[in-house]
């Protein structure tokens, strides 16, 4: 029998095979992990839906595989109706007749398919997509529908080109948010010839995945960033106190709850800063939610799952919260939820040092926070109508905004209405839903 | 009388024009391949179909000739024509193209056996081959069994006196009258031939026009051609029967109820062609046919039996030799593992009437009933050099874009070479082409192709060769 793979989350259509758990000849219990996919989003692990024992293994470690895919070929029965298992394991029955644009790529296995109905799009004269022949075969070859392509050649007409460069960007339409047209990178590679003293390890999984999604974010957002210095002593003070406490809780206590109240705080009074470009509908997208997306460094490269709700969870809450996504990112174990339906995302550069960043926009989200070090600076104050030199603890907030959106003016008012709860942190008390 | 047991990959039944291009291209692709044929290899199209009726046409336009070449100071006393010499020749031109398509199966190393297939399963035939038996298994099968001439009731095909196309490919006295039931493409191609080389020739056709769908701007044309060289030509009209007497064929007729008799040498029923699907045991596979006894195929030509393709006119309208051998490539290639569809936006179409039709895309009427805002560009062969220099005035190009996008929708022509002329157009319409495309094209001159390009021009306005008045105002000029 055959294990497909199965579905990997909302938008996500392939991933990239990264381990193997199991080898031909294993005994394999139902639910065990089989093997580990990296998507564009996460890596998940894939559990069995079946107890048998492997008796071939179809896809080979590095390889890119797609929903529905046959994953390996096992001795012994499927598990039916399991509970959760069973969402997971939503893949096309063998006897249903699959659109070829969601056929493997691999050739020996569509001859091998039974009876399958072939998309070859509209074929009416007037309204056909434009392209050549040979640019629909290479698009039926990869599975690529016409009609979603916009052509870059003369009357929208669809190019050689506009086909390759859906197949190699990834262009499957996996981008958070739904309607968000599919990306496409530029025309051209660049190729670096080899050279002695030099190594090459294949670009892939989530380098690949950064890069795509960077790529994209530069392509579509018009990038600006405006940074501004804060006050953050009563800050420091107040987390010292709720440090102590959440440890009694077991909960470690970071700037970042109090960072992400604040963020809330401006972006209810700015919501622009908390909305989405639908280019496609020529729409602006008010998210009423606050899903914060926090940046974290792993050993395989940034990722960003989003802390949810921020609005309705206490300081305590939101720290567990974070704690807990951190060290789920940090040992591989984030799930595609985690990366849904973030709003804004805040990024942590600070830990390393640096004034400030000019972060990238996490696309199609238009703001993205830089959150930098805390340090001890020798300022003047005025304290009670004379000037006088005081050491306070003092930070710079950066804040990169997609200027399609918003503009420079909203952008730095959001900062002080922002910063004016960093510096008074008691203000915080005052916003409902703390 | 042996019965042998013999296993197969892929086989194909018939070896016709869809069938030989399907086993080349299995076998170019590494598949071990067998064709059956219980006829001759090449199938219709080429034993009795396009290419022998194609020889006996130019030879008839050849011969024809010969009454207007004394403008050009040419004098040809006593030119005859010999039908069974004729005959002899077009056979010659039939071996030779057949020959080679017999040694191109060999040489890629297709197994050819003789014989007529049955199913007897959806993954066995048995073969009746020269007194044996052959139990064939295989993994795939494609059915390319193709079409033959349709019955008329009451008139029962003798090949003497009542014949079908096949049959009027091989007289060998030239009748003296004939009469071609059915005004479609054969009985026009085959009633032009005789009426050339001397038969007085009646067409009837029971609807009010000849060519069917064929844009009655060209099929007036041809017409008109017909008439002026002693063809009568009778619409509307029904035939309700025959009898054989001493003088000919007596056939009445009926029009507008009134009924009335004539009599024929000779009698052509070309009325339309239908499937070859009995006798092959497709219940026994399970293959599904539609109401008019095609088989129903996917857009891989692939029946509701997941290992068994079908092409050609066997799959259904329409029922086109390049049509056939496109699906057979298609096919080909699905059954190798290629991610192969048919997906022809541009099925052109040729007529060897005199003078020739051509066409490929949308008809005016056609885009009329979608809806769409078109412009029309009209070019006559009678204002291209190279038609008047070669006598052949007669003849139209009329082209079809969208007035909106200026995309090239359909082009229809009439006129001296039309079949040659209409794969550019095949290929604009493939390549997403406009109207301004083919204009601003360069033409050489001076050739039949230029008319192409004018006929764009006149769609958007601004031909050089004819004069025309600015478009009524109702009528939006094109913008492309």
């Amino acid at each position: 029998m055959q294990f497909k793979l199965p579905e990997l989350g909302e938008g996500v259509h392939e991933g990239e095979l990264t381990k193997w758990k199991v080898k031909k000849g294993d005994q394999v219990a139902y639910d065990q992990p089989l093997c580990e996919i990296m998507t564009d989003k996460a890596t998940v692990e894939i559990p069995s839906a079946f107890k048998g024992k492997v008796a071939e293994l179809n896809a080979k470690e590095g390889e890119v595989v797609k929903v529905g895919q046959v994953m390996l070929t096992f001795e012994g029965t499927a598990v039916a109706g399991a509970g959760a298992s069973e969402s997971k394991q939503a893949t096309p029955a063998p006897s249903a007749p699959a659109p070829m644009s969601a056929a493997p790529a691999k050739s020996a296995q569509a001859s091998s398919a039974p009876a399958q109905t072939v998309n070859v799009g509209g074929l009416a004269i007037e309204s056909r997509p434009l392209a050549a022949p040979s640019t629909r075969k290479l698009a039926r070859e990869n599975g690529v529908d016409l009609g979603r392509i916009q052509g870059s050649g003369p009357h929208g007409r669809i190019l050689t080109e506009d086909v390759e460069r859906m197949v190699g960007g990834g262009g499957s339409g996996a981008v958070a948010g739904g309607a968000m047209p599919a990306y496409k990178p530029p025309v051209g590679r660049t190729s670096i010839p080899a050279g002695p003293q030099e190594e090459r390890v294949p670009f892939r999984g989530l380098r690949k995945a950064i890069a795509t999604k960077m790529r994209q974010s530069k392509d579509h957002a018009t990038h600006f960033t405006y940074v501004e210095e804060a006050d953050v002593s009563q800050l420091v003070q107040l987390r010292k106190q709720v440090k102590e406490i959440g440890e009694k809780q077991g909960v470690k206590v970071t700037f970042l709850p109090f960072i992400m109240k604040a963020m809330v705080a401006g972006l209810k009074k700015y919501p622009i800063l908390n909305s989405s470009l639908d280019e496609e509908k020529a729409e602006i997208v008010y998210k009423k939610y606050f899903n914060i997306g926090l940046s974290i460094q792993t050993d395989d490269g940034l990722t960003a799952p989003v802390v949810k709700d921020v609005e309705n969870k206490t300081i305590l809450h939101l720290a567990h919260d974070i704690e807990e996504i951190v060290k789920r990112a940090r040992t591989k174990k984030l799930t595609q939820d985690d990366f849904h339906g973030g709003t804004i995302t805040l990024t942590n550069a600070g830990t390393i040092g640096g004034l400030f960043a000019t972060p990238i926009i996490n696309y199609p989200e238009v703001a993205i926070l830089g959150f930098n070090k805390i340090f001890r600076k020798p300022v003047v104050v005025n304290s009670g109508g004379s000037e006088q030199i005081a050491i306070r603890d003092w930070t710079y907030f950066s804040i990169s905004l997609d200027h399609r959106v918003v503009d420079g003016a909203i952008g730095a008012e959001f900062m002080k209405e922002f910063i004016r709860y960093i510096e008074n942190p008691a203000l915080l008390f005052l916003e409902n839903n703390l | 009388m042996a019965t042998t047991q013999q296993q197969a990959d892929v086989v194909i039944i018939g070896s016709g024009p869809a069938g030989y291009p399907c086993a080349i291209r299995l076998a170019q692709l590494g598949k071990k391949v067998t064709v059956i044929e219980k006829g001759d290899i090449g199938g219709v199209c080429l034993n009795v179909g396009c290419i022998p009726s194609k020889a006996l046409i130019y030879a008839g336009t050849t011969f024809d000739k010969m009454d207007h070449v004394s403008e050009m100071g040419i004098e040809v006393k006593g030119a005859t024509l010999k039908l069974p010499k004729l005959m002899e020749w077009k056979q010659s031109v039939v071996k030779k193209l057949t020959g080679g398509v017999g040694q191109l199966l060999k040489a890629n190393g297709c197994t050819v056996i003789a014989g007529e297939a049955k199913f007897t399963g959806p993954k066995s035939l048995e073969i009746k081959s020269k007194g044996d038996t052959i139990q064939l298994t295989f993994n795939q099968c494609v059915i390319a069994t193709g079409s033959r001439p349709m019955n008329l009731p009451g008139f029962t095909v003798d090949q003497k006196t009542i014949i079908d196309s096949t049959g009027a490919l091989s007289l060998t006295e030239v009748p003296k009258t004939m009469l071609c039931i059915g005004g479609g493409y054969i009985g026009l191609e085959l009633g032009t031939f005789y009426s050339k080389v001397g038969t007085e020739v009646t067409v009837v056709e029971a609807f009010p026009t000849l060519l069917g769908a064929v844009d009655p701007a060209l099929t007036s044309v041809v017409q008109r051609r017909l008439e002026k060289r002693g063809v009568k030509i009778m619409l509307n009209t029904k035939v309700k029967g025959q009898k054989t007497t001493k003088k000919g064929v007596e056939v009445t007729f009926e029009k507008d109820g009134k009924t009335f008799t004539e009599t024929f040498e000779t009698v052509l029923v070309t009325i339309g062609r239908v499937p070859n699907n009995e006798n092959m045991g497709l219940d026994k596979a399970g293959v599904k046919l539609d109401a008019k006894g095609f088989i129903l195929v996917d857009a891989q030509r692939r029946t509701n039996v997941a290992n068994i393709f079908a092409i050609g006119d066997i799959a259904g309208q329409p029922l086109l030799a390049h049509k056939g051998t496109k699906e057979g490539l298609v096919c080909a290639e699905v059954i190798a593992g290629k991610k192969a569809a048919y997906d022809v936006i541009a099925m052109p179409a040729v007529i060897f009437t005199d003078p020739e039709i051509a066409t490929v895309g949308l008809t005016e009427a056609e885009a009329k009933q979608k809806g769409l805002n078109i412009s029309v560009g009209i070019f006559p062969f009678a204002a291209n050099g190279r038609a008047l220099s070669v006598q052949e005035p007669d003849g139209i190009v009329k082209m079809i874009g969208d007035a909106k996008t200026g995309r090239l929708l359909g082009v229809h022509i009439v006129g001296a070479e039309a079949s040659n002329l209409i794969s550019e157009c095949a290929l604009a319409i493939e390549m997403g082409a406009s109207v301004e495309d083919i204009a601003l094209t360069v033409h050489p001159h001076p050739t039949l192709p230029e008319t192409l390009m004018e006929a764009a021009d006149t769609a958007l306005g601004h031909p050089i060769h004819i004069f025309q008045r600015k478009a009524p105002s109702t009528q939006p000029a094109a913008r492309v």
